[in-house]
């Protein structure tokens, strides 16, 4: 039996009389890839906010690696990773610095040994004394990448991960998003409004459409169902506009 | 290891690498540093005039200042702690609040299991900390100094006051510190955010100050242990204003303390700047998630 890694019942949150995110009922199994689609403002980031416990529900439920959101927010935290849209660090400490608060906080007793492991996964190595000021934007993403997995989380939350990155930068994200999936058997659960990362990433996909979930199946059976790249677009435009 | 040991070594860290605080630390210890010398400078300078007009017969009067307490050299210090000691400590307590807000590291910080209640008080205790380093620095410093123009080691009974003035010194600052991480933490617009403690500073140090004791200038630019009473609308005032005034009550435990005055240990002004510190460090604290974050967009 396929265990489940985010399950959410009737998950709502409202920002004063705005209502961001309308009873999304969703499961993603634990090993997939989970691309969660739709244009700016459809919620998308309001759901990760409540995923990871940043933000309280206004009604629903929702658990993430067995632990509830409300009632063991700090379950949750534990087995989760994070990767933030435009991911920013203290740029007056060095690489190391950086990663070192971040490990500690997880609670990681040998923090330098990890954050090695992490970077040679990462190959990312040869920066550890250098500030983050002067790292360039996709050499953030990667320490944003590290900062997220120090810890081997479960699950791991990526919003809008390739935001503002070059192709290269764009391609090696991509590249290892698919190792951690593969090598480590992390779930992840990734926000984007580029249909061609999902399609290229993803195992299985969502589309929210103004707070509402319109859409969720495998990518399989979505690419089944529009075998090409036009068709497909057609659908996820008409989905989510 | 806690999440209050980390929090705290990560301010510490981060802070030693911020320019704007470290030049106001470094501004703070140079005065005291140099309010010794002041001391001695005032002396120096009275006295020589005692001794023109002794020449001149103009006085049959012994020196005044011949029979000074050495902590008398240390009275300055008083003022430079309330002028530009407890706005280090303001400065340092928005940039410490700021520094997770503009780097909007929050979500990192908060999405780890870590309690917000840890993380707020583990940033309190590295900022106290940094202060604890300062006024030390400066309390040796201060020691070395008098030592030096007194020509002799400073007594016991002497240093032990002088460390229960620097005791007196870090709890003001911070509770300056953390009425600087609230402005940080409440105020959304950086620049106000920047100014509102600054405003909180100079109502605290300046104006309740001038509503109460206005009738007493003398006690605004010194240090004074035994206020004079006033009466009338000044009386009226100050019952108002006066537990608010707290570098004025530190003002005058500061000079109770450095002078030994004789009517004991200043509890009461004591209490006042030990519950304005713990009461700022409470509601950092107690502040919610929402506030580190800054809001959320989408």
């Amino acid at each position: 039996m396929t265990s489940i890694a985010i399950s959410t019942h009737g998950l709502t949150h409202r920002y004063g009389p705005t209502l961001a995110l309308r009873s999304l009922s969703l499961e993603v199994a634990a090993g997939e890839i989970f691309g969660l689609l739709g244009h700016n403002g459809a919620g998308k980031t309001t759901t990760v906010a409540l995923l990871t416990t940043l933000l309280r529900p206004s009604g629903g439920t929702a658990s993430v690696a067995g632990h509830d959101i409300v009632a063991d927010a700090r379950g949750v935290r534990a087995a989760i990773g994070y990767l933030p849209e435009n991911v920013q660090f203290y740029d007056e400490l060095t690489l190391m610095e950086n990663l070192r608060f971040f490990a500690k906080l997880s609670g990681i007793a040998k923090p330098d040994a990890r954050i090695g492991e992490v970077l040679a996964f990462l190959d990312f190595e040869g920066h550890h004394t250098e500030r983050l000021g002067t790292f360039s934007k996709g050499m953030r993403q990667r320490v944003g990448i590290a900062q997220a997995i120090l810890h081997r989380p479960a699950v791991l939350f990526l919003d809008e991960p390739t935001s503002g990155l070059d192709p290269e930068g764009v391609r090696t994200l991509r590249e290892t998003v698919v190792r951690l999936n593969g090598e480590w058997g992390t779930t992840i659960f990734m926000n984007t409004h580029l249909l061609a990362e999902v399609t290229r990433t993803c195992t299985s996909i969502g589309i929210l459409r103004q707070g509402e979930l319109v859409h969720q199946d495998s990518l399989s059976a979505t690419l089944g169902a529009y075998p090409t790249e036009q068709a497909l677009e057609a659908a996820y435009f008409e989905a989510a506009a | 290891m806690s999440v209050l040991t980390v929090v705290a070594r990560h301010e510490l860290l981060a802070s030693r690498r911020n320019r704007a605080p470290q030049l106001l630390v470094v501004m703070f210890v140079g005065m005291v540093a140099f309010s010794a010398f002041i001391g001695w400078m005032t002396q120096h300078t009275v006295s020589g005039i005692y001794r023109q007009v002794l020449a001149d017969g103009l006085t049959t009067q012994p020196n005044p200042f011949l029979d000074v307490a050495p902590l008398f050299f240390a009275r300055n210090t008083v003022i430079y702690v309330v002028m530009i000691g407890t706005l280090m400590a303001a400065a340092l307590g928005v940039q410490s609040a700021l520094r997770d807000r503009k780097a909007a590291t929050a979500d990192l910080v908060l999405s780890r299991p870590a309690s917000v209640r840890g993380v707020l008080a583990g940033r309190m205790i590295g900022i106290g900390g940094l202060l604890a380093i300062v006024v030390a620095a400066s309390t040796v410093i201060s020691w070395a100094s008098i030592s030096a123009i007194t020509r002799a080691p400073l007594g016991a009974g002497d240093s032990a006051r002088l460390a229960e003035f620097g005791l007196l010194t870090w709890v003001l600052l911070v509770g300056f510190a953390a009425l600087g991480v609230l402005g940080g933490l409440y105020v959304r617009r950086e620049t106000t955010a920047l100014l509102a403690p600054f405003v909180a500073w100079a109502v605290i140090a300046f104006v309740l100050p001038q509503l109460g004791t206005a009738a007493r200038p003398v006690s605004l630019l010194n240090p004074v242990a035994a206020v004079p009473q006033t009466s009338g609308v000044f009386h009226a005032v100050s019952y108002v204003t006066g537990p608010l005034s707290v570098t004025e009550h530190f003002k005058t435990a500061s000079s109770a303390i450095l002078e030994g005055s004789s009517g004991g240990f200043p509890v009461a002004s004591v209490a006042v700047i030990a519950f304005f510190a713990a009461a700022l460090c409470a509601a950092v604290v107690a502040t919610s998630p929402s506030r580190l974050r800054g809001g959320t967009s989408e």
